[in-house]
């Protein structure tokens, strides 16, 4: 193994707590949640280094990123929420050393906030408990919704409103995706003799099915299934000596936009437009080099704008990827190859089987075994990985070429 | 009939917007300092991070940004299917979600984005009132 000289690479700057610590309740009569400690502490580090808040590029803390980047109104380009018990925020800074010394950023914070004491018995203490409910949970509760498909309705409307796109625009995403499950007999919707609703479908189908929340049809909605996966990663030398193709991560980048949908600014955009342009400028490639694409397709809409978003098709016309079938087998350009979430499988957070299937595709594996049937396999020798975490909240993407580009 | 759908736990640090809905105002946190209305309530200005913050009154007023029509529910909303979850901009800033009232939820397609709504609040407790919006113009965008 190499030697990464890390020794040095960064320093810490600045060390500031919350304004009441210890047994706040005792003091001063009312309690100091998990939320205030970090934003004092926060607030207090930023003072003492003059660095303002709007600098932070990168978020680390034991399960609270998310929220505190929304909280604060930033949108860091590093995000990690690494959770491992009381030594996470040494972890943190050994993680934020190495991500200073590549070069993805330059400023980190490392926060932390639990109410210990006055929370205690209610998930405030003792091990990464976040006591309170968010302000922003607290605001949305009362409005009927449940679950993924009833937000991302929201986005569908207001894309029909902006583009002037339409259900059946949609439609055709999942028309294709289930066309390619039909090459993957490892897919929950391969075949009648998989599945009862199993087999392709048309855009009749889709339109006719019943509606969980318009403008969302159940066939615009992913699976919900079971599902493993695993990847290893390893410097070049040893990728090298493996009698496997390696498939080279050549660009990768990571954005937010928001926690809570109720935060996002265009609800037809995701952040996946700033961590692609981090990706391909990695890589030193475009979306006009892609040969193929990987994309979390939670539901049609969120594959259609994040086509968008990748560059791979003009504002308010992801969909006519699909539609005009450049996405399907045979095309220009194949999007989710494996079926995507929408016909192979989606077990809640699928991120990892979009890895897996990119992997069988640029190591020329797609064929092999029980990765595929006959006409699966593509000559793609690029492929831009675009998952999508939350409610259209978070984003990381990932090019990824072949070692026969 | 007893309200039968899920009521906000409070926390906190919105104590001053609770008790503006019993009375039938919309609080609203603003910045001090750079005058901005945000919403939901932080401990700081997102946008300019100043902790200088106050709690005002707003106007109840503002326009529907765009909307979705429930099928699925459990709960006491099941017993309401379909109805209308929406995004409301408000005339101060920033944005509010709700159920949306005034609209027919069989007819998604008659219902406009830009909408001109208004806030009302239903009692659910003792403790608890939440506010809804309604539209009042269907003049959209």
């Amino acid at each position: 193994m190499g030697k990464p000289n890390l020794s040095n690479a960064a320093a810490i700057v600045g060390a500031a707590e919350s304004d009441v610590i210890g047994y706040p309740e005792d003091l001063t009569g009312h309690k100091v949640t998990s939320l205030q400690h970090h934003i004092q502490a926060i607030k207090n580090v930023s003072v003492q280094t003059g660095i303002p808040i709007s600098e932070i590029q990168g978020i680390f803390s034991a399960g609270w990123s998310g929220e505190l980047a929304e909280h604060l109104g930033v949108t860091p380009r590093y995000l990690d929420t690494t959770s491992v018990g009381g030594c996470s925020f040494q972890i943190h800074v050994h993680h934020a050393l190495a991500a200073i010394h590549a070069g993805i950023i330059d400023i980190a914070l490392v926060s932390h906030g639990e109410a210990g004491w006055s929370y205690r018995g209610g998930g405030g203490g003792g091990g990464g408990g976040r006591g309170q409910v968010s302000p922003g949970a607290e605001m949305t509760a009362a409005y009927g919704t449940f679950g993924a498909p009833s937000q991302y309705a929201h986005s569908m409307v207001r894309h029909f409103h902006r583009f002037g796109t339409t259900q059946e625009d949609f439609a055709h995403i999942a028309v294709v995706t289930r066309d390619w499950a039909q090459l993957n007999p490892r897919a929950v919707m391969y075949g009648k003799k998989q599945s009862p609703f199993g087999g392709p479908i048309t855009v009749q189908d889709v339109l006719d099915a019943r509606i969980i929340a318009w403008p969302l049809t159940l066939y615009h909605c992913c699976l919900v299934s079971d599902h493993g996966g695993a990847v290893i990663v390893a410097r070049p030398e040893i990728a090298r000596s493996l009698g496997t193709n390696p498939v080279w991560v050549s660009g990768a980048g990571e954005s937010m936009g928001h926690q809570n949908i109720l935060e996002m600014e265009d609800f037809t955009a995701t952040s996946a437009s700033r961590s692609a342009a981090t990706a391909y400028k990695m890589a030193g490639l475009g979306p006009e080099d892609m040969e193929m694409a990987m994309i979390y397709d939670s539901f049609t809409l969120t594959a259609g704008i994040t086509a968008e978003m990748l560059g791979l098709a003009p504002r308010g016309e992801g969909y006519t990827l699909w539609k005009n079938g450049d996405a399907a087998p045979g095309g220009r350009l194949p999007i989710n190859t494996n079926g995507g979430g929408l016909s192979f499988n989606h077990s809640g957070m699928y991120g990892m089987q979009l890895l897996v299937e990119a992997y069988r595709q640029l190591s020329r594996t797609a064929e092999d075994g029980v990765n595929g049937i006959e006409g699966k396999q593509t000559e793609a020798t690029a492929c831009v990985v675009n998952g999508t975490g939350g409610t259209l909240s978070t984003t990381g993407t990932l090019v990824l070429t072949s070692d026969d580009r | 009939m007893a309200y039968n759908k899920p009521i906000p736990p409070q926390g906190q640090h919105t104590k001053p917007f609770w008790e503006g809905a019993k009375a039938g105002k919309l609080m609203l946190p603003r910045c001090r300092d750079c005058n901005r209305v945000h919403w939901y309530p932080r401990l700081i200005c997102p946008f300019c991070h100043s902790t200088n913050l106050e709690w005002i009154e707003g106007s109840g007023k503002g326009r529907v940004h765009t909307f979705a029509v429930q099928h699925r529910a459990f709960g006491g909303w099941a017993e309401e299917v379909p109805y209308v979850t929406a995004y409301i901009d408000l005339d101060e800033g920033d944005r509010m979600m709700t159920v949306l009232r005034g609209v027919d939820a069989t007819k998604p397609e008659e219902i406009e984005i830009g909408a001109r709504v208004e806030v009302e609040f239903e009692q659910a407790n003792d403790d608890t009132s939440i506010p809804f919006w309604r539209v009042v113009d269907q003049t959209g965008e």
